[in-house]
């Protein structure tokens, strides 16, 4: 190949990867990293679309998932820059994390909407989920035949220990149940199984049938006048308090207190006020 | 300096490049067994020989490993990994045993028995499923394999017969082993059909001479020549198949149970998860200490499988070099 050509062709790479490059110092725009639990992505995506509407391109936005434990060990590694957790505070999470609540989620008991069953009591859940009782025509008010097809969540899900927290106490979950990754794919399989019954997160909800749990039905209005009994809180994890005036304190101050935050809230979740 | 480089090559240099590339694979390997056997040694310290055995529920043991996070106590690294073992054995065991024998029938008609036309289409088929990306299969599977085992072939009775052990869904082991074998058999196909090729024609034509049909000609001639490329073939679809975790993870139900065969015909239906799918499916919790433990200690014992497999295929074939195969 000629010098010319060669020439032509190093000074070409050489502009492109400096081309590439500039963008990326110019710009400049603090990221902000969020991973964490299933419940709380569809909450936290809103949020951040909402705080750039409101202040745009203050901040840029990066959200993934994985599980609230997948958030709390991310955020304390220091990957992350808020760990998404859809459960409280445990002894065993890494030292040096602080809980900021956003707002309050029901958690809710799923059956396939061709068996539509009218309610449960917490005795009669943990019968189900436990495995003690395994045929639909043992729970009264189902109209599916058939064995029980449980529906549970994975180790590292939020939802899984909230539900284990509020539902089941110290009964464990059967261990025959079929473990899913996230809301989604617990929505999906109730929707397409006539026999299964699971919980998600109130938002995923739609293309199942929610069970009343001890005669309250579950809904966003019974969870925010408190009558439900299974809510748990959405908390975002930081590692120490955000320095006061960087844009990560700015975001949770305005996620946790702002009217415009809250009315996000309000539309599926329980806000704080 | 580019002058340099090209004008020709010495011996010594070519050797001593050449040499330095090679080495560099080897010592690459070498260093990437030492990483996975050190981050895999607390799993195998805290067990011991019982970290083969099956200690109950491991979903629930590796959910403890999850859930402790940092801090790990010693009883916690507790895992019983034969339910994954077994998983791995029967899907890859199965898959690898029904490839072989699909192979070599087809191999036979290919190369023998195939009209001119139907030989010229077949063979680039083969050559081309050979290299669809797995996860297509996977897909297939969940889309079309899945619903119907589920909706015709697990019937209510079965799957209360079962139903305080475990859950029937149609994911499990017999959409696993269909689905497996479907990929492994194209480049089982490939390799002994390119062996049957190579068989000497005087061979052949020397048992043709003596009388005996075509079929028994290539039965008991040419297969019994290429018996080492049907090995070599084995191995290598063994490996792929022991590697295959996103397709298994997605059909095979992906739960930590060891199918039962005392249960009959229940037992195809069972779902049940290989090692490499279980990798796959923790590798997002790795920073817990335990779990990174655990998940390397499988991924240990993946890497002395495929060791073990090569030093089979070797001692299969020496039995055989006393009649001069190659």
């Amino acid at each position: 190949m000629s010098r010319r050509l060669r020439l032509l062709g190093v000074s070409a790479i050489v502009a492109g990867v400096a081309g590439a490059a500039i963008p990326a110092t110019a710009s400049a725009v603090p990221v902000i990293t969020m991973s964490g639990s299933t419940s709380v992505a569809p909450l936290a995506s809103l949020l951040a679309k909402g705080y750039l509407k409101q202040y745009p391109g203050r901040v840029k936005f990066k959200l993934a998932q994985g599980g609230s434990d997948v958030g709390v060990a991310d955020v304390a590694a220091g990957r992350v820059s808020i760990g998404n957790s859809s459960r409280d505070a445990k002894s065993s999470d890494p030292g040096g994390l602080v809980f900021n609540k956003i707002a309050k989620d029901a958690i809710c008991i799923v059956t396939n909407p061709n068996n539509k069953l009218p309610n449960l009591s917490q005795s009669q859940i943990q019968a189900i989920f436990s495995g003690q009782v395994r045929n639909w025509s043992d729970i009264p008010g189902a109209t599916a035949t058939g064995s029980i097809n449980l529906i549970v969540r994975t180790a590292a899900s939020g939802t899984q220990d909230a539900f284990q927290k509020i539902f089941m106490g110290s009964s464990n979950v059967f261990s025959g149940a079929s473990a899913k990754a996230s809301n989604g794919l617990v929505q999906s399989t109730v929707k397409s199984d006539p026999n299964a019954i699971g919980y998600v997160s109130q938002d995923f909800v739609p293309g199942t049938h929610a069970v009343s749990y001890q005669g309250v039905g579950c809904t966003l209005a019974t969870a925010k006048s408190g009558e439900y009994g299974g809510v748990r809180n959405f908390w975002m994890v930081t590692r120490g308090h955000p320095r006061p005036a960087s844009p990560l304190q700015k975001f949770i101050h305005w996620a946790q207190v702002s009217s415009r935050a809250q009315k996000i809230v309000a539309t599926h979740w329980v806000p704080l006020k | 300096m580019l002058d340099r480089l090209r004008e020709p090559w010495s011996d010594q240099r070519a050797e001593r490049t050449l040499g330095a590339l090679a080495c560099l694979v080897l010592i690459a390997i070498v260093l990437m067994i030492v990483f996975v056997a050190v981050r895999a040694w607390p799993s195998f310290h805290h067990n011991g020989l019982a970290w083969f055995s099956g200690r109950g529920d491991i979903d629930q043991q590796i959910g403890v490993q999850v859930n402790t996070g940092a801090n790990p106590t010693r009883a916690d690294y507790t895992i019983g990994a034969w339910p994954l073992i077994w998983g791995t054995i029967l899907t890859t065991g199965f898959a690898v045993v029904i490839g072989v024998a699909f192979s070599v029938l087809t191999a036979i008609f290919i190369v023998e028995f195939a009209p001119g036309p139907l030989r010229r289409l077949i063979v680039p088929v083969v050559r081309l499923l050979a290299a669809v990306p797995s996860v297509i299969y996977g897909l297939i599977g969940i889309l079309v394999l899945v619903p119907f085992v589920t909706n015709h072939l697990v019937g209510e009775g079965r799957k209360e017969s079962v139903q305080y052990v475990i859950n029937l869904s149609g994911t499990g082991l017999l959409v696993s082993v269909v689905i497996l074998t479907v990929m492994i058999t194209p480049i089982m196909i490939a390799i002994i059909v390119d062996a049957l090729y190579a068989v000497p024609r005087g061979w052949k034509e020397g048992a043709v001479a003596l009388g005996v049909n075509r079929w028994r000609a290539m039965w008991t001639v040419s297969v019994r020549a290429a018996r080492p490329a049907i090995i070599a073939g084995a191995v290598l679809a063994c490996a792929r198949a022991l590697g295959e975790a996103i397709m298994l993870s997605m059909v095979s139900g992906s739960k930590g149970f060891a199918p039962n065969p005392a249960d009959g015909i229940t037992f195809i239906f069972e779902p049940l998860r290989p090692l490499a799918s279980t990798i796959v499916e923790d590798a997002e919790s790795l920073n817990a200490p335990a779990v990174q433990a655990t998940v390397y200690s499988f991924a240990l014992l993946l890497l002395a499988s495929s060791f073990f497999l090569s030093i089979a295929a070797w001692i299969a074939k020496q039995s055989m070099r006393k009649y001069g195969v190659r």
